[in-house]
């Protein structure tokens, strides 16, 4: 029976004309007999021909009868209203166009927004029941804390809500040679402890898994590669189990296969290659004063809750703080009170969240601009349809006459807001897609590579899908609706004369793209401040024209004496300062050993021999002579450091003045002796023979410069992680590339990690604004022009509408200019109001951002002016043609036209 | 003759085309003749009603129609029963009786 019911109705559907035609015959067939009985009767042919006729009643009701027991007159009308509305949109192509391009970027804007704050957010790690996986964060003082090798291992093996625990200790710059022979190459790679896959519940896809036993000082080292690696370098061959590599430089074997989907247990940093922690961390691990891990992370069973948990854990770890010895803590300071110290355990599905949590905040902003965005696109074409309907009445109302029925006008109306919808939500996703990388481009963190993983999953899908729905749904339903309830029987004597209900609904729209236009734009204005602000800040150094290499040193030829190393390091530090600075275009050439923004922050305690009690710590880092030439740091008083203070010469040292300040408030610090006390390496006492000028050390918005003192690498020595050159202006690339092979002649095992400048790394720490700002520009000037297009076709209908009325007036006297008024003054209340709404909005969105902003108040009036300001303006570019349009109307014209 | 409109109740149509094409493959004309004449012209289909509910019933796969030629050479639309259309005639007729049964003795009772 239902295959019968289907074949009816696919013939119906796909035979139309043919079924049309047998339905004609069958009923033509009836007829003529009726007429044949009715002639029988006596009847001439035209009388039954007659009384046969009225008897059948109206041919067509019958036949639309039939249709609908085929079951074909939704579809059919359907198919109808779709191939109208498309003739509709083709036939004005101005307005068709505008519509798509708003709802395309609208919807592509979102949906690009959205996949990157899911893929930075929201998107669970691909492991299983990821719900259950919690952060393990150490706390003092209810401040994140570190957890040090020996009181995890305590907290590991004594605890007992968990099922089990994990520590990992990312490495970005992982040097592994695939092939014993082959040169190393840099991988982003991780050591994790042996509990790590098991709490995570991977499987591999070849092989298995690191365990306990690897994770044993000693063992033979056992690597996992990522799924990615095995295919780009293995061709996925089965047999890369057991391939020898030398990573970290030590010789390990492949021992399994990440599976496919598994990147990592960071958001957006990819691992290439697992290695076990302990055996890479000897040293460290009984050490409770450095703590080496990335985070820590467990797997909470369902059946207890996170409260209990995070009691049980914080009592453990309270309890273990108090058996720790005194020289864990800082030296000479009291013991900490032990209930000071907590555990908190955050929620773990996405694993360690240090990408999230720099973030989310600008995400969630982002997000809202491109809502508000989408939301002023949708409106603006719900609206043209509304004014572009109103003026369709007497073709409804002809349409009603015939026969339709209002659910039928309301689905007329409707398809055409659908058609434009799934149109321009196809256009959306094509720009969604080129779009998602460029956004991808901006999500930066200074210490890895993000990679995110923006491959389409079903539950972002259908928020997607979601978005586009309700879009349509307004942009349909709304003025539709709104149309099919006009009264349609006036409008069938003549042009409405009237402001009917849709105008009203029209004009509150238009307002409220208006506001939320003075929303984008005073965003946008503020975070344009802010990224200039950002950019004027003087540093302190100069950071243009400055190349800067990240080095590391791999070094596996074993050590000689202390001093004989020291040697050796004094020479390479001198043999590539003098190669690198005949580089051609290099200006002064600096070496140190932590460098400028990148991201440490390593305190001393510097005494003063002369008075034992004071003893702050100050930052400290190691540099050659000409360092502060380099960066173009200033000297304030006193010398820099030369070629004479080596490790024959008196020991000296350079100060900022907040150290100046700190310790010799008022005092000159020149010629002061300090001592900065490193436990690893005594030092002898230095003089201070400089003071620079203070400067930002990782960060452009430092309100406060903290106490820094340098030490020459001559009189210091120890493995340098920075070269900075810098360079006659336009040289960088080519200084860049030449120096780097001249640091490769020099020591081979000097490997560039990374080579960028000085200006970029700088930017790298305002690229959260830079993001915000380009996004709120684009969204607030697309906005701009989409509010001017739904407010001239608004004023443009209106003028259309009231030609009979303005003729009128004009033939009772009124001049051109009062006529133009009329049409300004319209377009300015809607203005004014819309910008009056709009102000709240602006100074709540300004608020809500007050985090990114720098150097400007979120309720700073000169933005708001200049955003209402350029309001008005478009308001007023809007109704020119309008407003020309009315002036130019000729009264006679007008009012003969009905 | 009265001219009293017999109300058909829905259903009631279609049962009635499923017995009349029991005997015989007839056309929507000959089908509303044979009403017309078995119920001595009470029963009077308005091809309103009549086309539709053929329409139906071959939807529902109880009828199944072909064109052949009528008795005064013309060409015309046959129904005839199918299988599934003989066995709901069976269903539908004991259910009306009972129906009918039914409502007869509460029309006659005191």
């Amino acid at each position: 029976m239902m295959f019968d019911d289907l074949r009816i109705r696919l013939r119906a559907l796909l035979k139309r004309d043919a079924v049309e035609h047998d339905l004609d015959d069958e009923l033509h067939f009836h007829l003529e007999r009726q007429v044949e009985k009715l002639k029988t009767t006596g009847l001439s042919d035209a009388e039954a021909r007659r009384r046969a006729q009225l008897m059948f009643g109206g041919t067509d009701s019958i036949k639309d009868a039939c249709r609908d027991a085929r079951g074909v007159t939704l579809l059919d009308h359907t198919i109808q209203d779709l191939r109208h509305a498309t003739r509709v949109l083709w036939a004005s192509p101005g307005f068709t166009i505008v519509a798509l391009l708003s709802l395309a970027l609208g919807i592509g804007a979102t949906t690009a927004v959205f996949t990157i704050l899911d893929a930075v957010m929201l998107r669970p790690l691909a492991v299983s029941r990821p719900d259950e996986l919690v952060v393990i964060r150490a706390l003092y003082r209810n401040e994140r804390f570190v957890l040090f090798n020996p009181v995890y291992e305590a907290l590991r093996d004594r605890q007992r809500p968990l099922t089990g625990m994990a520590a990992m200790s990312d490495a970005p710059f992982l040097p592994v040679s695939l092939r014993r022979s082959e040169a190393p190459i840099y991988v982003q790679g991780s050591f994790v402890s042996g509990g790590y896959f098991g709490v995570l519940g991977i499987r591999p896809a070849i092989g298995r898994a690191l365990s306990v036993t690897d994770d044993t000082p000693g063992a033979p080292c056992a690597a996992i590669i990522s799924h990615r690696l095995w295919t780009r370098e293995f061709n996925q061959s089965p047999s890369v189990a057991g391939q020898a590599i030398t990573a970290a430089g030590t010789p390990c074997a492949i021992v399994g296969v990440a599976p496919l989907r598994f990147r990592g247990h960071q958001g957006g940093y990819d691992v290439d290659v697992w290695l076990p922690l302990r055996p890479f961390h000897v040293d460290m691990l009984d050490n409770h004063q450095l703590a080496f891990f990335s985070g820590v992370i467990g797997r909470l069973p369902p059946r207890v809750s996170r409260a209990d948990a995070e009691s049980q854990l914080t009592a453990l770890y309270q309890s273990i703080v108090a058996a720790e010895p005194l020289s864990a803590f800082r030296e000479g300071g009291p013991r900490p009170a032990t209930a000071d110290f907590g555990i908190r355990l955050l929620p773990g599905a996405q694993g360690l969240g240090a990408l999230r949590e720099t973030f989310d905040q600008s995400m969630v902003i982002v997000f809202g601009v491109v809502v508000a965005f989408l939301l002023i696109a949708a409106v603006n074409v719900g609206n043209l349809l509304l004014a572009r309907g109103a003026a369709r009445t007497t073709e409804l109302a002809t349409r009603a006459a015939l026969g339709a029925g209002r659910g039928r006008l309301l689905r007329l109306l409707a398809t055409e807001g659908i058609v434009l919808g799934i149109a321009g939500a196809a256009l959306g996703a094509m720009l969604a897609w080129f779009l998602t990388p460029l956004l991808a481009r901006a999500v930066t963190m200074q210490w890895f590579t993000v990679t995110l993983d923006t491959s389409v999953r079903p539950a972002s899908l259908m928020v997607v899908a979601g978005i586009v729905f309700a879009v349509v749904a307004v942009i349909s339903i709304v003025p539709a609706w709104r149309l099919s309830r006009v009264e349609l029987h006036p409008s069938l004597t003549g042009a409405g004369r009237t402001v009917g209900g849709g105008q009203r609904l029209a004009r509150q729209l238009i307002v409220a793209q208006l506001a939320l236009s003075v929303l984008l734009v005073t965003v946008a204005g503020l975070f344009l401040r802010t990224v200039a602000s950002l950019n004027a800040v003087d540093p302190g150094f100069e950071p243009n024209h400055v190349v800067m290499f990240e080095v590391h040193r791999e070094t596996t030829a074993p050590a000689g004496t202390p001093s004989e190393d020291r040697q050796k390091l004094v020479a390479l530090y001198r043999a590539l300062t003098e190669r690198l600075a005949g580089v051609p275009g290099v200006r002064a050439v600096g070496l140190s050993w932590l460098g400028l923004f990148g991201g440490s922050d390593l305190w001393l305690p510097v005494l003063r021999p002369e008075r034992p009690e004071d003893k702050h710590d100050a930052r400290i880092d190691l540099v050659s002579a000409p360092y502060f030439r380099s960066v173009g740091m200033r000297l304030v008083r006193g010398r820099l450091f030369t070629d004479g203070d080596d490790d024959t010469a008196p020991r000296v040292a350079i100060v900022n003045e907040a150290f100046a300040r700190q310790r010799f408030a008022g005092d000159d610090a020149l010629g002061r002796v300090v001592r900065p006390d490193y436990a690893r390496d005594p030092q002898p006492p230095y003089t201070i023979v400089g003071i620079v000028r203070d400067s930002k050390y990782n960060d452009v918005r430092e309100t406060k410069t903290e106490p820094m003192i340098w030490v020459p690498l001559a009189q210091w020595p120890l493995e340098i992680r920075a070269i900075t050159l810098s360079t006659r202006p336009g040289a960088e690339a080519a200084v860049a590339r030449e120096a780097a092979a001249v640091v490769k002649s020099v020591d081979p095992t000097v490997m560039i990690r990374r080579s960028l400048t000085l200006r970029e790394q700088v930017d790298q720490t305002v690229s959260r604004e830079q993001l915000l700002l380009r996004l709120a520009a684009g969204a607030s000037l697309l906005a701009l022009f989409l509010a001017a297009v739904g407010l001239y076709g608004m004023l443009s209908y209106s003028v259309t509408r009231r030609t009979h009325e303005l003729g009128l007036r004009m033939a009772l006297g009124a001049s051109q200019r009062t006529v133009v008024r009329m049409v300004i003054r319209d377009a300015l209340l809607l203005v004014i109001v819309g910008t009056l709404l709009g102000v709240p909005l602006a100074l709540a969105g300004g608020y809500s951002a007050r985090a990114f902003l720098f150097g400007i108040a979120p309720n700073d009036s000169a933005t708001l002016i200049l955003a209402c300001t350029s309001l008005v303006l478009v308001g007023l570019a809007a109704a020119f043609v309008p407003a020309r349009r009315a002036s130019r109307i000729e009264p006679m014209i007008a009012l003969r036209y009905d | 003759m009265s001219e009293e409109k017999v109300e058909l109740p829905q259903g009631t149509l279609d049962l009635l085309i499923l017995r009349t094409l029991a005997l015989e493959p007839q056309h929507g004309w000959a089908i509303a003749e044979r009403l017309l004449q078995i119920s001595s012209d009470v029963l009077r289909v308005q091809q309103g009603s009549l086309y539709p509910a053929l329409h139906r019933l071959e939807r529902r796969g109880w009828i199944r129609a072909r064109w052949g030629t009528s008795d005064n050479n013309r060409r015309a639309k046959f129904y005839e029963l199918t299988a599934a259309g003989r066995k709901q005639l069976e269903v539908g007729t004991r259910s009306w009786r009972r129906l009918v049964g039914a409502v007869g003795q509460v029309l006659d009772a005191g």
